[in-house]
């Protein structure tokens, strides 16, 4: 098997055996019953959107091959690209990687470790729903042309394979930049260049957007020749001159595809290697020259207005964010959403709906920040590790103290984010008319108190360890994340109800007074809440401590 | 007789069905360093998570420095110092930043707080790698800094679980330097450990805790005698009765009962 010998073989499934049973003795308990009954929940959906995909990929690309396009099939499978590597950065709260540093204790051969490290992988939703997306593309192609089947299957498993290895190869360099200071600020202004750069997308688009459908063919038809020099244009045109019968040129695009998927599973297992063997990550310094004078310790935060405890876990909860690279990557996510819906093309030629309507890009972009805050908000407590949790309780604090610091950092998060997309809609779209910033605030402040109510009790209730440093590991477990969206649909939905309602009155700004008002409500709520959280974590501690201590 | 520093009555804690700790009445007087032994699973660590407060006792009370530990939880933990078997750490603080956070957690403002993690850091030989982060320090130097925290607030009791394990020899004297000094100056030590020799040395008074139940308590004299006179009238070992002094190692092995033997060992080692 994959040249492992008997006793690696032996290693790998008692691995198996072992996370087996782990994961059927964490269906004893009722919470491990309903984190099972969640994961199938969304198991589910995630079949339906892979489906549903496949099946309407699959229609398009046997429209593509029976039109005599097949190089078309590129435009399938750059959507295909983009969703399978920005799935697990979009949607975190889905997206998971186990911890795998231990394995480095047993005897175990790279070829075995990279294998394992593989396997986890697989376990990856974008996997699942992108693998199903090409698998409908391939069937559509078999469909309109049989003899193209086989040779269309072997293609897409290698773009498959290589679209796999490089959600992860990305993944693990990113974590290395982000997790030194000196890459993460050169990152940072590379960030910054690419906000700027935001500006130039808007009349790329107009111009574009406004195109009509046979505009755009032609246009499609003028990229296909470029698009051959990357993966989704190579797998298309191997598909493509295999149809022609020009077997060399297929073989050749197919060769330049599968080169890619080597090269990047080159550069992947540079990284994996250096994990196998026992690199550690940090910005750990040297030990000082001697002679040295030691620096007194700097001075703890001082917050106008906020008790000495509550400010000093508000500047430990930022100070972790900051040193989180990837969780603070994963909050950047909102600005790459505003300028995919900004360069999204509809089939009718138009561009997406705030690019027609505009005026709302900013409120959706401030509730998809929302989402963003879940694998925070609604498992406060994940990143307090290392016996962190039992910190808190040895320490002379009220539980309440320690929520209201962490929904104080949350909060803070939150505006930093709807900050930086207020900024990217400007640049993208328009500048967000006033009455709709104002709207969008006031509805946050309806929302935000009861969203950190429900956090607050699902963190105590629900907690899982995570690795705010690690890609994947800062899910919060399943059935807080389906809790957390199950009340913000109820939420955002009253939300757009009122303003839905209040608009046709021609009276948005009593939209904002409703909120305005129903937010006293809302922060009532929050605060009467908090005294019954810290009762819930007095009771549960046992298990706070033992869930977040876990090794 | 001064009111005890630590005391427990009828302490008793189980999981399910299995009982960890039952009916442990323990009494620690000021200025004393206690030192809680037991084999592995005996309930040292269950007892001393709940005399800190982590852990729910499911029958019994806590009483320290005259006050109940259930009633007055954030009086009681003002007053103590913790560290636990897991250290309590924030690995994403450097150890300054650690220090300042847990010293402002303890009520302290944020120049002392400044001011005390300096001189914790220094006093430990941390202070070297200021910006270095408590999860890229060794093993013996998070000990250190989870020590010096646990003392940043000046605590008028300390809980150890397991303050040496890990930890070199030199990083070791440091820490017996600090707490004999901390007992100088009138505070109260309970620590877990099994390493005898040193709380032979460190320790005045020890207790011993056997599959959940308290077996012994007293000072290290008292605990000797005890043995010798049980000893006695059963025919005694020619060590008991010659008179020669018995190490709490010997102590502790003939009340929790000695290795196992050479039937029971495994063949197949090496």
């Amino acid at each position: 098997m994959l040249g492992i010998n008997t006793a690696q073989r032996e290693l790998l499934s008692a691995l198996a055996a072992a996370r087996w049973q782990m994961f059927m003795h964490s269906l004893r308990s009722v919470r491990g019953k309903l984190e099972m009954f969640s994961r199938v929940l969304v198991g589910f959906l995630f079949t339906i959107l892979a489906i549903g995909g496949a099946i309407g990929q699959g229609v398009t690309a046997g429209y593509f091959v029976s039109r005599g396009h097949t190089e078309w099939l590129a435009f399938l499978l750059w959507p295909v690209l983009l969703f399978w590597q920005g799935f697990p950065v979009m949607a975190s709260a889905f997206s998971e990687s186990p911890e795998s540093s231990y394995l480095l204790r047993f005897p175990l051969s790279y070829r075995s470790y990279f294998l394992v490290r593989i396997f986890y992988a697989l376990l990856d939703p974008a996997n699942f729903v992108g693998g199903f997306w090409l698998l409908g593309i391939t069937l559509g192609v078999g469909i309109a042309a049989p003899r193209l089947l086989i040779w269309t299957a072997i293609v897409l498993l290698t773009f498959g394979l290589f679209n796999m290895l490089l959600t992860q190869m990305i993944f693990v360099w990113i974590e290395k930049w982000l997790v030194q200071r000196r890459t993460r600020e050169i990152l940072g202004v590379l960030f910054f260049l690419v906000m700027m750069s935001f500006q130039f997308i808007g009349p790329f688009m107009s111009h574009y957007g406004r195109s009509s459908k046979t505009a755009l063919t032609a246009t499609f038809a003028r990229t296909s020749a470029w698009q051959q020099l990357f993966p989704p244009g190579a797998a298309a045109h191997a598909i493509a001159q295999m149809g022609n019968a020009k077997w060399f040129a297929a073989f050749g695009f197919y060769v330049f595809l599968a080169a890619y998927a080597a090269l990047v599973f080159s550069l992947l297992s540079v990284r994996y290697y250096a994990q196998f063997r026992g690199e550690n990550l940090s910005e750990t310094e040297g030990p000082k020259k001697t002679g040295d004078t030691t620096k007194p310790a700097p001075l703890g935060w001082n917050i106008p207005g906020l008790p000495g405890t509550i400010a000093a876990i508000f500047e430990k909860e930022i100070r972790f964010l900051i040193r989180s690279g990837p969780l603070l990557f994963s909050l950047a996510v909102p600005l790459i959403m505003a300028v995919f819906f900004r360069v999204q093309i509809t089939s009718r030629g138009g561009g997406s709906f705030f690019s027609r309507s505009p005026i709302w890009a900013f409120p959706a972009g401030a509730a998809y920040a929302l989402l963003l805050l879940t694998n925070l908000s609604y498992n406060a407590f994940g990143g307090d590790t290392n016996g962190g949790m039992q910190f808190f309780f040895a320490a002379p604090v009220r539980l309440r103290q320690v929520l209201i610091a962490k929904n104080l950092a949350h909060t803070f998060v939150f505006v930093i984010d709807v900050t930086l997309v207020w900024i990217a809609v400007w640049l993208l779209y328009q500048r967000p008319l006033l009455y709709v910033t104002l709207l969008t605030l006031a509805a946050a402040l309806l929302v935000l108190p009861l969203d950190f109510t429900l956090g607050n009790v699902f963190s105590i209730y629900s907690p899982k360890k995570s690795n705010p440093g690690k890609f994947g590991q800062q899910r919060a477990a399943q059935l807080t994340v389906l809790a957390s969206f199950g009340l913000r649909a109820v939420l955002l939905g009253f939300v757009g109800l009122v303003v839905w309602l209040c608009r046709l009155y021609g009276n948005l700004w009593l939209a904002g007074l409703i909120f305005l008002v129903l937010s006293v409500a809302s922060f009532a709520v929050y605060a009467s809440l908090l005294g019954y959280s810290e009762r819930l974590a007095f009771n549960r501690r046992e298990v706070m401590i033992a869930e977040l201590g876990r090794k | 007789m001064d009111q005890p520093a630590i005391a427990t009555e009828s302490l008793s804690r189980q999981f399910g069905t299995f009982t960890a700790v039952q009916d442990v009445n323990l009494y620690v007087q000021p200025g004393q360093f206690f030192g809680f032994l037991g084999p592995n699973g005996a309930g040292k660590s269950t007892t001393i998570k709940m005399m800190t407060g982590l852990l729910a006792p499911s029958s019994g009370r806590i009483r320290i420095l005259g006050l109940d530990l259930n009633e007055n939880p954030i009086e009681v933990k003002g007053q103590i110092g913790v560290v636990p078997e897991d250290m309590a750490l924030f690995g994403r603080l450097t150890g300054s930043e650690y220090l300042n956070f847990v010293g402002r957690m303890y009520g302290l403002d944020r120049e002392t707080a400044s001011k005390r993690a300096s001189e914790l850091l220094d006093f430990m030989q941390l202070a070297e790698a200021p910006k270095k982060l408590v999860m890229d320090y060794s093993h013996g130097m998070q000990k250190k800094v989870a020590l010096a925290a646990a003392v940043i607030h000046g605590p008028k009791i300390l809980f150890l679980d397991e303050p040496f394990e890990g930890v070199d020899a030199v990083a070791s004297g440091t820490l017996k330097t600090m707490l004999q000094r901390m007992i100088a100056n009138g505070a109260t030590i309970f620590l877990t450990s099994h390493v005898l020799e040193i709380v032979e040395r460190l320790c005045s008074h020890v207790a011993i805790i056997h599959k959940g139940h308290l077996v012994a308590q007293g000072s290290l004299e008292e605990l000797r005698a005890g043995v010798q006179a049980e000893a006695a009238p059963a025919g005694a070992s020619s060590d008991l009765v010659s008179g020669q002094k018995l190490t709490l190692e010997e102590i502790f092995l003939r009340i929790v009962g000695g290795p196992q033997t050479q039937k029971e060992e495994l063949s197949w080692l090496g």
